[in-house]
């Protein structure tokens, strides 16, 4: 009993040195949310909105061709891109400079060899420092060639009269109504099957952006959001790891370790202090994050038990890493050392969605990456609480228990390095 | 109350402390007398546990340290060299801290914190982080954190290093307050004139070994009535014959030290036994803890 009220009186101490410090505690908090703001309107709006540049060159110049680019002009698409007609020359600049999403290329001789039913290409060069707007131009291209594929089955004997019209650029009055009246009798047999009157057409104005999971629109400040807080639990992670190096400098380990409670009490006290911050930080930035992107509120409490047992996994490992070093300053250095590549390839910096696959992978290797991952496949994209989070959980729980023994070990051997 | 055999504590080749061996009764103050580097925190932190002896055995209040460490820590209280203290906390919060890693709680703790607080003369400060502190304050603090739970031992690792007169004062009252109250203490210090003002019984200290143990007065009497005349200037010319029949106890180029009875009345004598403007300085000191050890040495005890 006196010894977890030992750990109790660590942990307090330690909350209120940090609150008493309050600058490292709010830079945790802040450091987080103005990266995610800074970030949302480097890549678009700062409400997160999708926004993208679609180059367009258009070597072929037909109606066909026209029909293609035209698709990237209307509708829900013109919300996302602006489309902008290039020169090759001028389409390689702008995508050398990263200053597109996607660029389209349109060869000379693709409407005339599609109303031929010949094969023919359209090129896309899609931007690799992006991955949803790529994507999506990508998706759209796939739609617009299979839609052109069934006009050239369905009105294959209209574009037969069609062709040599426009191969000479004459066109009778009775050849054009004759395929007006083809076209127009093609399309009344096909509505009764496209179209079939026991539908109900309901029109619905198109989301602006996308949707997943359970319906949250999917924007660039959500997908930043988890890893912002991610951020946030790094940040603190590292100064609390170094803070126990502190302890030992100022004398305070070497003078416990002569006490009866011992170094297990202090070190277990670290670990609840630690986790008391880390619900403090969890609490504010989650309540924020949850209000901003209208997350729903019901899984708010599996989100901040997640992210505290996620931030408590990062502090341990930070922990061992700073124990192992032979001082205050290397531990500093290596400690530094491992924050960056955490933040940057475990998907706090830049959403894991935006980084090329092979990046993505090895983030998914970091313990603050694959508990991310889990966290955001349940939050945001509706997968199952079970399928997204088992695996992370376990994984988090096995290190939390391997670092938290062998930290205890080195804790004692701290003492002979100060 | 602190038994320490046969004590010895390696670092691969380097001896910090070998065959040390002594007992500290309980209401008694023993001191480690020795320069910097001499062995004496070597010698506290085996007792405290921080360092495993390589040989020897550490009793406190008959456990075994290494035996039965938290019997044995549990009567054990440690002022250690450098400050272990929160700067960041006021002193009631390191009180607090400190009280419960030895066991102590509810009111008895904060009766306990009171009194120490009034003990060391921080009442008024209680309330301030330490880091406003003077340094002495700074040192009454980290007393006051090692004698909450009324230890029966207490090491005294150098406590008065760096300390201002006021404060080193009210540490040497409060360490003889605890020697009557019982407590058995372990002081060490190269301040000479603190060991002859609180020690009982003291052991010299010297590359890890004693080299003279016993009260004031019997390592006083090694020197018997002899005090140390010690002379600098440019001997490099000079016959070791000139103070032939005192007793020598170091000869250098620059300076030579020896012992000599009614040193004040024989001091023109003996000068005049060099050559005009040899000596450029000279100096007297009756028979102390000082003078003891650099007979024993042929070093300063600061050195």
């Amino acid at each position: 009993m006196a010894r977890s009220k030992m750990s109790f009186t660590v942990a307090s101490l330690r909350i209120k040195r940090v609150i008493r410090e309050r600058w490292g505690l709010i830079s945790w908090l802040a450091i987080p949310m103005i990266i995610v703001f800074l970030m949302s309107l480097l890549a678009g709006t700062g409400s997160g909105k999708l926004t993208g540049r679609l180059l367009v060159t258009d070597l072929d110049d037909s109606m066909v061709s026209q029909f293609i680019t035209g698709g990237f002009a209307q509708g829900p698409l013109a919300e996302i891109f602006t489309t902008k007609q290039v020169s090759l020359d001028e389409g390689k600049r702008l995508m050398d400079a990263g200053e597109a999403s996607a660029w389209i290329t349109i060869d000379n001789g693709f409407g005339e060899a599609f109303l031929s039913n010949e094969p023919t290409d359209l090129k896309l060069v899609k931007n690799p420092a992006q991955r949803i707007l790529p994507q999506l131009v990508e998706t759209s291209m796939q739609l617009l060639v299979d839609a052109a594929t069934y006009i050239q089955i369905v009105f294959e004997k209209e574009f037969n009269v069609l062709k040599p019209m426009l191969e000479q650029q004459k066109f009778n009055d009775a050849d054009l109504v004759a395929l007006t009246l083809g076209i127009k009798q093609q399309i009344e047999n096909l509505e009764e099957t496209i179209f079939p009157p026991q539908l109900k057409v309901v029109e619905k104005a198109v989301e602006e952006v996308v949707e997943d999971g359970d319906g949250i629109p999917l924007t660039f400040g959500l997908l930043m959001f988890p890893g912002a807080i991610f951020m946030a639990l790094i940040f603190a992670g590292n100064s609390l790891a170094i803070a126990i190096w502190d302890d030992a400098k100022n004398g305070v380990i070497p003078r416990l370790s002569a006490a009866p409670s011992g170094l297990n009490d202090y070190f277990n006290g670290q670990v609840f202090g630690a986790v008391a911050i880390f619900t403090l930080i969890v609490s504010v930035l989650g309540v924020l994050g949850a209000w901003y992107f209208a997350l729903p509120w019901a899984k708010m409490p599996v989100v901040i038990l997640w992210l505290v047992f996620s931030g408590l996994v990062i502090y341990l490992l930070f922990v061992t890493l700073a124990l192992m070093m032979p001082s205050m300053k290397v531990a500093n250095i290596i400690v530094n050392a491992t924050t960056f590549p955490l933040l940057m390839l475990g998907g706090s910096f830049f959403p894991m969605e935006s980084m090329p696959d092979w990046l993505a992978a090895i983030g998914n290797f970091l313990p603050n990456g694959f508990l991310l991952t889990g966290l955001k496949d349940w939050l945001i994209r509706g997968e199952g609480m079970v399928v997204a989070m088992t695996v992370p959980l376990v994984l988090g729980l096995a290190m939390l228990l391997v670092l938290w023994l062998f930290d205890r070990q080195l804790i004692k051997k701290l003492i002979h390095k100060v | 109350m602190i038994k320490i055999q046969s004590l010895s504590k390696n670092y691969g080749d380097f001896t910090a402390a070998e065959d040390i061996s002594f007992e500290v009764q309980a209401g008694e103050i023993f001191g480690l007398l020795g320069p910097n580097g001499a062995g004496k925190s070597t010698t506290i932190n085996c007792i405290s546990g921080l360092l495993k002896p390589t040989v020897g055995e550490v009793f406190i209040n008959n456990h075994s340290v290494m035996g039965e460490p938290i019997q044995a820590k549990t009567s054990l209280g440690l002022v250690p060299q450098d400050l272990a203290i929160y700067e960041d906390l006021n002193a009631l919060e390191n009180l607090n801290f400190w009280g419960q890693a030895y066991g102590l709680s509810g009111a008895e703790l904060q009766q306990r914190i009171t009194e120490v607080l009034q003990q060391v003369g921080l009442e008024s400060r209680a309330k301030d982080l330490v880091s406003t502190y003077s340094g002495g304050m700074k040192r009454r603090l980290n007393f006051a954190c090692a004698i909450l739970h009324k230890p029966q031992a207490l090491l005294l690792d150098e406590p008065t290093v760096g300390v201002d007169p006021q404060s080193r004062e009210h540490l040497l009252n409060a360490v003889e307050a605890l020697k009557t109250q019982g407590t058995a203490v372990l002081y060490t210090t190269h301040y000479m004139e603190e060991a002859e003002r609180l020690c009982d019984r003291l052991a010299i200290v010297d590359h890890g070994k004693i080299i003279a143990q016993g009260t004031v007065d019997e390592l006083r009497s090694q020197l018997g009535e002899k005090d140390l005349i010690t002379l600098q200037g440019d001997f490099s010319l000079t016959d070791e014959a000139v103070i032939a029949e005192f007793e020598l106890i170091e000869w250098q180029d620059n300076s030579i030290r020896f012992m000599a009875e009614n040193a004040a009345a024989q001091l023109s004598d003996i000068l005049a036994r060099f050559e005009a403007d040899q000596v450029k300085q000279t100096a007297v000191q009756q028979a102390n803890l000082e003078s003891l050890f650099i007979k024993l040495t042929g070093r300063e005890l600061r050195d």
